[in-house]
């Protein structure tokens, strides 16, 4: 589950140092109770080209280690790649890479 | 001893798609994807449509990007549901075979559908379609929602499949 940082706390990076426009930012795919797994693995397939191989150890890490990263880019490109995920039911998010 | 063959709800032949469920089981799709659109037309804040809308972007610094997205793409994704069902509601009506990308349609709406219905029985990560609780007052919508888990896996094994 993404755990959001608290509201409360007042000294956080400010939004010109974490909105980086260099710093590239990567999708993500969560965890979910309801998404069959072969459903999973057949839209990244289908949106991103990746091989039965790819697409399953993706699928995977989503299930076992909670998210794994689909792809990456600037923010428009990540931003389309979020709404497409959505548009197939999967739980996509998007941050700057680290 | 000849091994007993199950028909597929869905599957590819040489000549297209082709979905061999009976008429009854059409009728329930067709009534589930019903009421899915008219969820869809009411307001998007509906618990029901929790997973549905997901937030785009988590982290809380980037909560005003987060708005930005519902607030542009929102619409953008109702309207991409409803041309989805549509597209749904024409196949199931129309003579077989049927397209590859009308069964893609079907696969993301019978989806839309089970990500409603899982919220809506607040389906977790050891429910197990065996557990069905028969005296559980929704004991018929966790059916139900095994109906179309069964009907996506045979979708998406049928858009995977070569003929």
């Amino acid at each position: 589950m993404p755990v959001a940082p608290s509201p409360s706390i007042v000294d956080q990076p400010t939004t010109d140092e974490t909105i980086d426009p260099d710093r590239p930012w990567v999708v993500l795919v969560w965890n979910d109770p309801i998404n069959l797994m072969s459903y999973v693995t057949f839209v990244l397939q289908k949106l991103f080209g990746y091989s039965l191989e790819k697409a399953t150890e993706l699928m995977l890490d989503v299930h076992h280690k909670g998210r794994a990263a689909v792809s990456n880019g600037n923010r428009e490109k990540a931003e389309l790649d979020v709404f497409r995920l959505h548009e197939h039911g999967l739980w996509a998010t998007m941050q700057q890479d680290d | 001893m000849a091994r007993w063959q199950f028909r597929p709800p869905v599957e590819r032949t040489k000549h297209g798609f082709r979905i061999n469920i009976d008429d009854r089981e059409r009728e329930v799709v067709r009534h589930l994807l019903d009421e899915m659109r008219s969820l869809l037309l009411g307001p998007s804040d509906h618990p029901a449509l929790k997973r549905v809308f997901p937030t785009a972007y988590h982290l809380e610094e980037h909560a005003e990007h987060d708005a930005e997205y519902q607030r542009f793409m929102r619409e953008e994704l109702v309207a991409s549901r409803l041309a989805g069902i549509e597209t749904v509601m024409e196949a199931l009506a129309a003579r077989p075979p049927l397209t590859e990308s009308q069964v893609l349609s079907l696969a993301q709406a019978l989806n839309g559908v089970r990500l409603v219905l899982g919220t809506v029985l607040d389906i977790g990560e050891d429910d197990h379609p065996d557990d069905i609780d028969p005296d559980d007052p929704l004991a018929a919508e966790h059916q139900l929602y095994g109906f179309l888990s069964w009907l996506l896996e045979w979708t998406v094994r049928s858009l995977s499949s070569r003929t």
